[in-house]
Parts: structure tokens; sequence; C-alpha cells
């Protein structure tokens, strides 16, 4: 039997190795969307009230056993289904990734300049087909709308009166529903919802000869402009990611019933990280997650990717989408011969779970088109010979800095003197190994931490208004 | 308020303390803390210069209106009260409007005016304008996200104001229809589980316009009975507007649309207006 796994399956980008040269510093590694596991991508394209959905997995097990419900506002047609190509996935996680950027420090006794090397990676072509639909009604009150063959897929589309015939329906198909499903299955129903169900036309697999599942892209029209998380939680065993690529006309998108924050960045890191990025960053949104309340979105990639916008990174870490990759996300307001139509890029990433996200994820579209990008920095020390005064100086702050950036580290991952490496190899001998100072203090961004902000301020401001005017009483009174 | 034994007892301490309080200190007192909180804990801290240039310009524009209308400059508070709650509220990419909705938020109290009374709210004036003209502004509603320690807070701040200027009614009245009204829908139709509703009223959001916009005493009727009808109409339409037409922002724009009706309902229901 067909299990159901999640509503956005888990998903893997390819952490790719190359380096390319970039206006403002060098991009040297990025924390891929490989290192969380059970995790989904989705690419999330509005225009007005259009959307388009494009939904990715890399379902590793038996593909007999995959399944996927996913309730939509509408009732699709099979023109409004595709099967997409997964590098639209890649290249969009690649190119907004948290990134790790190097500077060199320039020797102060002596001028040098260093090579630059580029190397790009070209955008894939997408293949998609279509096959013939048919439609069929079955008992139990639930009604099969359609029935679609797309790529390796055979696709329903239910609509229901009620959430046990429904249950009852998909477990006779041969579908596993977990029981918790059925308590957000019935407010699904009476939303109006229909169901989209997918499993595998194992024959149209084995023939593609395919190593993963493609991704599957729905388009409706609805001015509902949300992501069904609660059906995924169903069968979930702790927190899920999502990370959501989204692309509008105005700006970037946010979410309207959960707090839309940022992760921090522009932060110098030791060179130790390098090796060890993925994990850095892993830790730092782990521990970001835990003090913002386990119940937040946050914010890790927002850049106008509009075709006349002529930087469209900075530093690049992959290529930048081109039109045709907006168009095949769904931007169809984007044309070659139409330039001046605005794309806006943003990128989500949502760790939710049952007890912290009791509601679908809302979003709107706002006129914000302010840049954002998870960035991190590290230096390299200058190289040759120190021995002027000016290099002296420059050993002296080095060593400080290199202690500014361990408590750095320490107060964005959490890590206490893990970094086991001497930091900045090749200047190890100005700085203590292991020099982490490790007690880098509350971090500024605790909600918790400073809740006592609160009453504190409100007694300061309502005093200091108050109390000019208690003086001028008591010497008026005097 | 007091309890009848402590006024007897100490009936000029208390009456003096009560009298030094004015509640728009309190009221200046809690929203300047939500910001300072936000500003530390909310990530807010790249929106000091937006935060500045709104209460700035408030404060200006109401000095002028001051000095024109030979106002008393006690009457500063007001504007301190609109400059904060744009700042809470409202934002924008294009500085411009930092400016512009401020401006446009005091000065709706003095220019658009219906027998003596102004008719918009002016905080919910300077937002809604500037999102209608231009398209280039935005309301952030789960900016607060579903804070304990800010609800906590901003419902105790709240009650401690709306108890001295007696508008504890219209915040009830909003909000448990709007819960009603939720409840009915989300837990009783649709099958949602109680979070659900409780985590759709307690966003930060709602709360802030339950306890602090809605309730503006000069912008809401003057007569009880027509206060409670008012703040449960614009509950209805905010809960329409959000569960039918998504549209997330709804109070704001059910405040908006609702605001000149005040002024017919102090017509049939005459009462005492309100002086701070």
């Amino acid at each position: 039997m067909k299990s159901i796994v999640s509503i956005f399956m888990v998903v893997a980008a390819v952490v790719s190795g190359y380096q390319a040269q970039a206006f403002c510093g060098f991009y040297v590694a990025n924390a891929g969307a490989k290192l969380f596991n059970n995790k989904s991508e989705v690419i999330l394209v509005r225009d007005g009230n259009r959307t388009t959905v494009t939904m990715s997995n890399d379902f590793r097990g038996d593909a007999a056993d995959f399944a996927m419900v996913v309730p939509v506002p509408v009732l699709l047609q099979k023109n409004d289904i595709r099967v997409m190509h997964r590098g639209l996935f890649d290249k969009l996680g690649d190119y907004s990734a948290p990134r790790l950027v190097e500077y060199h420090d320039e020797n102060p006794c002596h001028q040098y300049t260093y090579n630059l090397s580029s190397r790009s990676v070209m955008a894939t072509d997408m293949e998609f087909s279509e096959q013939e639909s048919v439609k069929e009604d079955a008992e139990l009150g639930v009604r099969v709308e359609a029935r679609y063959e797309v790529g390796e897929y055979e696709i329903l589309i239910l609509s229901a009166n009620e959430s046990n015939g429904l249950r009852t329906w998909l477990t006779q198909n041969g579908y596993s529903i977990p029981d918790q499903a059925n308590e957000v299955l019935d407010p699904y129903i009476k939303s109006n919802m229909k169901f989209f169900v997918v499993k595998v036309n194992l024959d149209q697999f084995a023939r593609m000869n395919s190593e993963y599942l493609s991704p599957i892209q729905i388009t409706y029209e609805s001015d509902k402009f949300m992501l069904p998380i609660r059906l995924g939680m169903a069968n979930a065993n702790g927190p899920q990611d999502l990370i959501v690529y989204a692309i509008t006309k105005q700006g970037r998108i946010e979410c309207t019933n959960y707090r839309t924050a940022k992760l921090p960045t522009d932060r110098n890191i030791p060179l130790a990280v390098q090796p060890q990025f993925g994990e850095f960053y892993k830790a730092l949104f782990d521990k970001a997650w835990k003090q913002e309340g386990r119940n937040t979105v946050f914010l890790e990639y927002a850049w106008d990717v509009s075709p006349q916008n002529p930087m469209k990174c900075d530093p690049c870490i992959g290529p930048p989408p081109i039109v045709y990759d907006l168009r095949e996300a769904g931007a169809t307001w984007l044309t070659d011969q139409n330039y001046s139509s605005q794309a806006f890029f943003t990128r989500l990433h949502v760790r939710y779970e049952r007890d912290k996200f009791p509601q679908d994820l809302n979003f709107q579209v706002t006129p914000n088109t302010e840049r954002y990008q998870c960035r991190y920095v590290m230096t390299h020390p200058a190289q040759g010979d120190m021995s002027c005064e000016a290099g002296q100086k420059y050993l002296q702050r080095l060593q400080e800095r290199r202690r500014v950036e361990q408590q750095e580290l320490a107060s964005l991952t959490g890590w206490d003197q893990r970094v086991k490496r001497p930091i900045g190899e090749d200047r190890n001998e100005f700085v203590p190994i292991g020099g982490a100072s490790g007690r880098s203090g509350r971090n500024p961004q605790s909600p918790i931490g400073l809740g006592w902000m609160l009453p504190v301020a409100f007694l300061v401001i309502l005093t200091s208004l108050t109390l000019p005017e208690y003086i001028r009483r008591s010497r008026s009174l005097a | 308020m007091a309890s009848p034994i402590l006024q007897q007892t100490s009936p000029t301490v208390l009456s003096s303390i009560r009298q030094l309080i004015d509640p728009r200190a309190f009221q200046i007192a809690a929203l300047g803390s939500f910001l300072i909180y936000g500003i530390s804990n909310l990530g807010w801290n790249d929106q000091v210069l937006r935060v500045a240039i709104i209460i700035s310009t408030a404060l200006f524009v109401q000095a002028i209106a001051i000095v024109a209308l030979k106002l008393p400059w006690n009457s500063l508070k007001s504007g301190a009260i609109t400059g904060l709650g744009l700042s809470l509220l409202f934002y924008s990419s294009t500085q411009w409007l930092w400016v512009l909705a401020p401006a446009l938020a005091i000065s709706s109290k003095y220019l658009i005016q219906f027998k003596g009374k102004h008719i918009f709210n002016p905080a919910n004036f300077g937002i809604v304008i500037p999102i209608l003209l231009t398209g280039d502004a935005w309301v952030s509603p789960g900016q607060w996200g579903n804070n304990a320690m800010l609800i906590f807070f901003f419902s105790v701040s709240a009650l401690m104001i709306l108890a001295r200027v007696g508008r504890v009614d219209t915040s009830l009245s909003f909000f448990l229809t709007l819960l009603g009204l939720e409840y009915l829908r989300s837990v009783v139709y649709l099958g949602w589980d109680v979070e659900w509703l409780m985590h759709k009223m307690t966003n930060g959001s709602i709360l802030l316009f339950t306890f602090f916009m809605i309730t503006d005493p000069r912008t809401t009727p003057n007569h009880r009975y027509a206060r409670l009808a008012w703040a449960s109409g614009i509950a209805v339409i905010a809960f329409v507007l959000t569960s039918y037409f998504q549209l997330h922002t709804a109070p704001i724009w059910a405040l908006f649309f609702a605001s000149p009706i005040t002024a017919f309902l102090d017509h049939f229901f005459r009462s005492r207006g309100f002086k701070w």
C-alpha cells in the first residue's frame, strides 16, 4: 500500500562546487538545501489571483510506494498540470542559498594582486509531457472529478462530501492515510477544497529511466494565496523544513499569519568555518528557529530578478534565473520582448511542526523590493613579510579580529569551542588555538531574553511624561 | 478603578493621581514600549529611520495645528499617539510616504470634521489613503507573531487605559463579535481545532487593533449602545473580508469605511462627546 508521504516531499538540491567571481567578495560555499532532512521545496508564483505552485520531492524509496495528496482551492484542468524538470529547483536553490564569501587582506607592507577565477553552470533544459485524461465517478461521497496521466504520474482530482468517505475511498484504492489526517480533511472539504492525488505510473517511470521523480506544477485562479501545510503534519515525525521560492511582479511575499523574520546576516566568521559551512548554517538556522519561538517564518533571500536589472545577485553563487526559468516557474507575464516587466524573488524557509503551526501558511504580496541575503564573510590574512611598522599593527588588529570572529561564531551557532582547528591557519601563531570565548552573552535578537524591555520601557516613558507635570503641580501647591 | 473604601480613606491622593496621569501618557507609554520591544526583539532595527521620520512628522504637523488653531500644547500628545500608531503599522519602501502618511493622519483631524468631531481615525486614515493612492505601502499583519509576553502586555496596558477613557466596551464588543464569528465558522462549521482559533485571535496585530486603534474616543460613537453596535459591525465586516475575500488586513479597511458612520450614529443616539 502506498503511504502518503507528506504534501511537500523531501528534496535535496545539489551543493555545487563551482566558484563564481563576484563584485563584492568571492562566494566560496553555500548552504545548499541538501543539508536539511525532512525537507520540501516549493516554487510559488503569484500574479493577481493566479497562482502557480511547483512541488518538488526527492522520494528515495520504491516509486511504487509513493503517493501525495495536496488540497487545492479549485478544480484543476488538464492544462493546469505540468511535470517539470528538477533543474529549475536546483537553479533557484543554488542562486538563493545562504552564502559564505571570502576577502583577502592586503599586506600593509607591500601591495600584491591575486587572480580571480570563475566558472558558471549552464541552465538546464526543461522537459515535460502531458497525457490523456479520463473522468470517473465513485461512491462514498467521493467524486473523481478528473484523472490525468502526466509524465510518470497518475493524477486524480477528487472532491468529497465528508472526510470519512474520502479516507475510506483512499484506503480502498491503495492509499494509506494516517488517522490524524481526518482532523484536517474535514475543514478542507468544507472549505470547498479539492484533492489533488498523485501516484507514480510505474511503467512510465521505468521507461523514463530516471533516478528521481519529477516536480509537479499546478496553476489555478483563486484569491487564496496559501500553502496547505496542515495535512503533511498528520504523519510527520518532528519538525519539517519547507523552502519557498516565490516570484511576484511587485515585491517580497510575507506570511500574514506567522511572523516573517530575518536571519542574522553580514557577519564575519572564522576561516575554519569554510569546510563546514553547511553545518554552520544549519546550526545558525537551528538556533534562530529556537530563539524566535519555533513559530516564525524566515527570510533567506530577496532580490529583484527583473530582466532589466543588471545585478541579480551580489555575490552570485549560482547563475541567476533567466526569463526562461521564471516563465517555466509560472511568471508568464515575462516575455523576451517585454523587458520592462518586473519580477521579484523571495526565498522563505519555514520549519514547522504541529503544535507551533496550527494554521496553514497564508501569504501576501507586498510592494517591498528591498534586497536581502544570508551572507557570511571570512577574511584571509595578508601574506608575506610583516616586519614594517604597519605590518606589526596589522597583526595586532588581526588577532583582535579573530577573537571577535570566534565570539560571533559562538553567538550565531551556539558552538562552544567546537572549532578545534587553528583559527586562521596562515597566521595562527597570532591567535590562541581554540580561542573561542564561547561566552558570547545573550543574542540581541532573543525574544525571551529581552522580554523585560516591555514593562521597563512602559514605566520609563510613563514616568518621563508624568513627572514634569507632577513637579509643576507640587511647586504651584507650595 | 478605586474601591469605595479606598476613596473614603484617601480621596484626595487617589483623585490627584488619577488626574495626574493623563490616559494619553499611558497610551504613549504603551505604544512606545511596543515599538522599543519590536526594535530590540523582533528585528525591526532596520526600521529606525522610518519610525523616526513618521513620529517627527506627526509631531511637527501637530505643532503646526496647535499654533494655527491656538490649541493647548498638551494636544501634542495626540500627535505622538498617531505617530506611534503609524510607525507600528505603516510600511512603505518609498520614503516620502513616511512623511505623507503622518501628515495626512494629523491633518485629517482638522480638515475632515463633522459637527466639531473628526470623522476618520487619524492613524487609520494615514494608513489607508497612501495604500489606496500609491499602492506602494502595506501593513504586515504577521509582524507581531503570537508572542505570549506581548499578548499579555498588550491586554493589560490597554485595559488600564481604556478603563480611564471608558472605551472597554468598544474593544470587547469588537473582539467578542469577531471571536464568536470565527468560532462558529472555523471550529463549529469547518472543524478546525481550538488551537487554530487561538492562533487567529492571539495575533498581535488583531490585539493592537482591538485595544489601540478602534478605541480612539474621539472617533467612536458617543452613545454606549451606538458604540457597541458600531464596533461589532466592524467585526462583522472584518470577518467577512478575511474569511471570504482573503483580505488579511481586513480590520483596518473595515474601520476606514465604518468611520463616517459614527457621525450618523451620534446624530441618532445623542450623548455627551468625549473630551481629553
